[in-house]
């Protein structure tokens, strides 16, 4: 699984990567988090409103900063439906 | 920050504090009237104007519905809803400053076009909440008024002017869902955000009304105890923290700039001679707005420090009209702006919006200070 967090770098896309990263030591995963920051990588995944999350090439939350149990039922939900 | 960058700075700093001539009376002055114009801003306008304003902003960031806002700018839209909504949109959709050029981006090349992107990019920064309040705090209703109509009218006009010079760029993109998966939607009616929203502006007005401190006082802690009566019985913790969290983040991010600007505004009274800005911009003429209207577009102006620099401008003897143009282009553009906007519209696009900006701020300008 690779999670990626897209924005260009401003306080509420920090925010989502250590949050992202929180729900991952949380739910005891290995995925990796990348973070996308020039625009034309975060056009390719349809995101307007920053910051964006994207989930195994699949964006699943744009617009906000989701809490972190959020962000854990993103992940597993996210994760069950590709299997 | 690079190393050589800091060893720059720090020497730089050493030679200034080496060289600088720290008794002569000039220095002298200019350190005093920053300060000065620090103390009055802390006095007048940081605790009514600001902090309010930044608790409104954080409401706005938090539980306006945007999605719903963000689909009228979709590729499907008509014309004449798309201009408006965008030219108004970017008070609501860009609380941050950095979350304007991805939003611009996604309008123009997956949206509703170069025309309502265009409309957008220009209002963003200009009719962002904050703005309009500190304006209204410091100089005026009149003037914040004057900025936010001239700053919608001209979105919309240099909207369609792109439109029409580039109509052949304009190729929709209508692959794919538009603003889907958006995030934010809180589980309250509207009329308890309306009330929520409502009260804190409520506030802020009624800190800047002179009627009877007594009578002031008792209103402001009665509206302060009917928000504080919503947070804690109606809203869910989760969203009070991100409340706070978004407040927070944007006085951090605006706040230590703009003591900064302040300081250097009163530097700018006691350094510029008077004689040279009514020169150049002491009349409503044409060629002052024009002039005004290039400081604006080159100089940068981090966010609301544009209103303590033309606050003492003006004081300089600054005319009316050029002052609202400096408003106008000083928000929409700045060298790094223009930077991106190459990159991100094209080299023939980017220049003609520029240009267009320019004009358009130099004909509302005119006409405000000859009008009002």
């Amino acid at each position: 699984m690779t999670i990626k967090v897209l924005g260009p770098g401003c306080m509420n896309c920090r925010t989502l990567e250590q949050r992202t990263r929180d729900a991952l030591t949380q739910l005891d995963s290995q995925a990796s988090v990348e973070k996308v920051t020039d625009l034309d990588g975060m056009m390719a995944y349809g995101v307007m409103r920053t910051p964006g999350l994207v989930i195994d090439e699949r964006l699943v939350w744009q617009g906000g900063v989701p809490t972190v149990e959020k962000i854990k039922e993103l992940i597993t939900a996210n994760v069950q439906a590709s299997r | 920050m690079k190393e050589w960058v800091k060893f720059t700075l720090l020497a730089s700093a050493f030679a200034i504090f080496y060289f600088a001539p720290i008794d002569a009376p000039i220095v002298l002055q200019s350190i005093s009237a920053g300060l000065s114009l620090l103390h009055e801003y802390a006095r007048l306008h940081v605790l009514t104007c600001l902090v309010p304003a930044f608790f409104i902003a954080g409401t706005i960031a938090v539980y306006v519905k945007k999605d719903a806002v963000l689909q009228l700018l979709g590729p499907t839209t008509k014309k004449y809803i798309a201009y408006p909504i965008a030219s108004v949109s970017g008070g609501i959709l860009a609380v941050c400053s950095c979350t304007i050029l991805p939003l611009f981006t996604g309008i123009y090349k997956r949206g509703a076009g170069i025309g309502p992107a265009v409309a957008f990019l220009f209002t963003g920064p200009a009719i962002n909440i904050t703005a309009i309040l500190l304006t209204s705090s410091v100089l005026g209703w009149d003037f914040a008024i004057g900025r936010l109509v001239a700053a919608v009218v001209i979105s919309v006009l240099a909207g369609l002017l792109m439109a029409a010079l580039f109509r052949d760029h304009d190729r929709k993109n209508a692959d794919g869902e538009f603003a889907a998966g958006l995030g934010g939607d809180v589980p309250y009616s509207n009329f308890t955000i309306l009330a929520f929203f409502l009260l804190q502006l409520a506030i802020l007005v009624v800190f800047g009304l002179s009627v009877d401190p007594a009578l002031k006082a008792v209103i402001i802690i009665a509206m302060i105890v009917a928000v504080l009566g919503i947070v804690l019985f109606k809203f869910q913790k989760e969203h009070n923290l991100e409340w706070l969290r978004e407040t927070w983040d944007l006085t951090k991010k605006i706040l230590p700039y703009l003591f900064v600007g302040v300081f250097v505004a009163g530097i700018i009274e006691a350094v510029i001679p008077q004689d040279v800005v009514t020169a150049l911009v002491g009349q409503n003429t044409i060629l002052s707005n024009a002039i005004a209207s290039t400081f604006g577009a080159f100089m940068y102006f981090a966010t609301l420090t544009e209103v303590p620099i033309i606050q003492k401008l003006m004081s300089l003897g600054m005319g009316r009209g050029p002052a609202l143009t400096l408003f106008l282009t000083g928000n929409a553009l700045s060298l790094p702006s223009m930077i991106v906007l190459f990159k991100v519209m094209g080299k023939r696009q980017a220049p003609a919006y520029i240009l267009t900006i320019m004009v358009l701020s130099i004909i509302a300008g005119w006409l405000f200070g000859e009008l009002l």
